[in-house]
């Protein structure tokens, strides 16, 4: 019986396996060619080794050095590209945490109409209301103003992030409201002391979300921004695609520079995002 | 601690009135239970009673002030939740000092007070846990404490033990029992359970489709069912119930049902030929030499007593004995009435009729 127990247990993972191991191959070859245009020098770079025969850091050097015409402002740029990122995260969690907190907890009348309408922004595609996001942000007076890219990814982040919040919130068990209510905390009290420390994991998650979907973005910040030292560096990384004989070890390099914030996120909040904080709870 | 007043209470769900007017009062330390089944409206009231409900119509008076506008947090009452709702991410240091750590309590006082709660409630070890590395009964003493560390004016209790094994429950009655008697802060109970009701309750009332069947001491509603309803939801195992006649003779009076001839106490008041139910107790029913006859179904000994299950005619009554017996199935046996113990009750009303 055993055996036969484990035997079935092999075939499952070597069955999980076959299908796990070409989608790592296939979701890892690109990366890899990215490190391997970055590592790589000018002339050997489009060999198609599969690992250079004189691997260098110089490309490296050249970015961070700011020695080409199209990384004049790398610095500056990845700075921008992380405080927008960090502002669209923070303000996205902050816009979504109230609006979930009033449409799950306080049960406030026509928030789920609300949730639902911004939820139907979702059905135009993101790249259709490029323009009139311009427009907008032109009659504010906001182009060429980082807090228009900032604004317009909060809008385009905030309806998934309420959405998955609020999913989030209606999971916590009703009572606690009402033991906090009894206990005497105010709506705002209840929403500090009680509902933000048991939503910590899905906080986590949806401002990653958001702050990555910043990091990523390239239609918007090229449209919204256009000085060099406003622009982000994924719109930088673009103009590198204007040139006809492109550095592409250069561009490879950055590109790879460009991941490592994202891992870096993600490791770091990766621990939060554990279920089960609830537990314990109330008995279900 | 406060006395309670309900007052011509109503509520509403939309259109849908679930309690119809309930009034009674609650006198300052006293134990009330409110029971009856599922659907009943006790949780309800108990929610209105704490501030967690609207009250529709009516006025709930603790202390002598209405409290209808009063925000359950200015109604000086604690709460102990079916699920406990205990603060998953706090301690239980925590979850008991939280209410006072809203009214700005200094350290000093929450701690002692915490600490104080927490011997009461055998918690004082526990103190650094999280709800999650507790059981089920210990979670329950905290809900309690995160009660009395408040030291409120009145208690509620929604179903508190309904979530714990049956040995648990029976410990943990005790407990509130207890710790009522040592506190004696008035305390208002909701349960299901009428075993819960019947040992714990100063008084209990019996709740019913939004109304208000009995009020009384756990012996008057066992001893003096009101009605037909309380008579059957009081006691276990449940009253029998049999469908007879009143009959008022020279001999006196009986209840003639199944074929035979009941006897009812001398109080019992009713015309003759008038329908009546006739109730009788499993433990007021004994095995006699002569009397009505009857076929033992089922023999049930649980040790110190006998359950019998008996047919008389087609109807199927339940005895309780103390003692064991050498009855077996479909032995003929006789039945030995306690008149005194006997209840009448008016068919058509389901009324005492005493």
């Amino acid at each position: 019986m055993s055996t036969r127990i484990s035997w079935r247990k092999v075939s499952l993972e070597a069955r999980l396996l076959l299908v796990g191991i070409p989608v790592l191959l296939w979701t890892m070859i690109p990366v890899y060619h990215l490190f391997l245009f970055a590592i790589s020098s000018k002339d050997s770079a489009t060999s198609g080794r599969l690992w250079p025969k004189e691997p260098t850091l110089q490309n490296f050097e050249i970015v961070f050095r700011e020695q080409h015409f199209y990384l004049n402002h790398f610095w500056l740029q990845l700075g921008n590209s992380l405080l927008i990122a960090l502002a669209v995260g923070a303000l996205t969690l902050f816009v979504a945490t109230c609006a979930a907190f009033a449409i799950s907890r306080l049960k406030v009348a026509g928030g789920r109409t609300v949730m639902n309408l911004a939820l139907f922004t979702y059905f135009i595609p993101a790249a259709f209301l490029a323009v009139p996001m311009y427009k907008t942000m032109g009659l504010y007076g906001l182009l060429n103003n980082q807090w228009a890219l900032i604004l317009a990814m909060v809008t385009i982040a905030s309806p998934y992030c309420i959405w998955v919040l609020k999913q989030a919130s209606d999971k916590l068990p009703l009572e606690l409201d009402e033991a906090a209510r009894i206990d005497g905390a105010s709506p705002l009290q209840l929403f500090r002391l009680v509902y933000l420390p048991l939503m910590v994991p899905s906080l986590v998650a949806v401002g990653t979300y958001a702050l990555l979907l910043a990091w990523n973005e390239y239609l918007y910040a090229f449209l919204l921004l256009s000085n060099d030292t406003d622009i982000t560096l994924a719109v930088a990384l673009g103009h590198f695609l204007s040139a006809d004989d492109s550095p592409w070890e250069l561009l490879m390099a950055t590109g790879f520079l460009y991941a490592l914030p994202p891992a870096a996120i993600y490791y770091a909040f990766k621990r939060y995002m554990v279920s089960g904080i609830t537990a314990g709870a109330v008995k279900s | 601690m406060a006395s309670v007043s309900f007052r011509d209470i109503r509520k509403s769900f939309g259109k849908i009135e679930v309690i119809h007017g309930i009034g009674f009062d609650i006198a300052d330390g006293e134990f009330v239970v409110l029971v009856g089944p599922s659907g009943c409206g006790k949780s309800t009231l108990l929610r209105m009673l704490a501030g967690l409900e609207e009250i529709t119509a009516g006025e709930i008076v603790i202390d002598s002030r209405v409290v209808n506008d009063l925000e359950s947090k200015d109604r000086d009452i604690a709460m102990v939740f079916q699920s406990y709702a205990l603060y998953p991410h706090m301690t239980v240091r925590e979850n008991m000092g939280f209410s006072l750590r809203l009214r700005n309590a200094d350290k000093a006082t929450t701690d002692e007070r915490v600490l104080r709660a927490a011997q009461i409630l055998n918690l004082d070890q526990l103190l650094g846990r999280y709800p999650r590395e507790l059981s089920g009964g210990q979670r329950q003493r905290v809900a309690m404490g995160r009660a009395i560390v408040r030291d409120p004016k009145v208690f509620l209790f929604d179903e508190p033990l309904s979530n714990l094994d049956a040995k648990l429950r029976v410990a943990m009655r005790a407990e509130i029992k207890a710790l009522h008697q040592r506190l004696k802060t008035t305390t208002v109970y909701v349960t299901h359970d009428q075993i819960e009701a019947m040992t714990m309750a100063d008084r209990i009332v019996v709740m019913h489709d939004g109304i208000v069947e009995q009020i009384g001491t756990p012996l008057e509603l066992f001893d003096r069912p009101g009605n037909l309803f309380v008579a059957q939801f009081i006691g276990s195992p449940a009253m029998n119930v049999l469908p007879g006649t009143l009959r008022r003779g020279a001999d006196g009076a009986y209840v003639e049902a199944l074929g035979a001839r009941w006897p009812v106490p001398s109080t019992a008041s009713g015309s003759d030929g008038q329908a009546v139910s006739y109730g009788i107790r499993p433990g007021d029913l004994s095995l006699a030499d002569s009397g009505i006859a009857a076929k033992v179904f089922v023999v049930e000994p649980t040790g110190a007593e006998t359950e019998l299950l008996v047919q008389v005619g087609d109807t199927q009554l339940i005895i309780v004995m103390h003692g064991r017996t050498s009855a077996q199935p479909d032995d003929t046996v006789h039945l030995g009435v306690a008149a005194a113990h006997a209840h009448v009750f008016d068919r058509a009303s389901g009324r005492r009729l005493s």
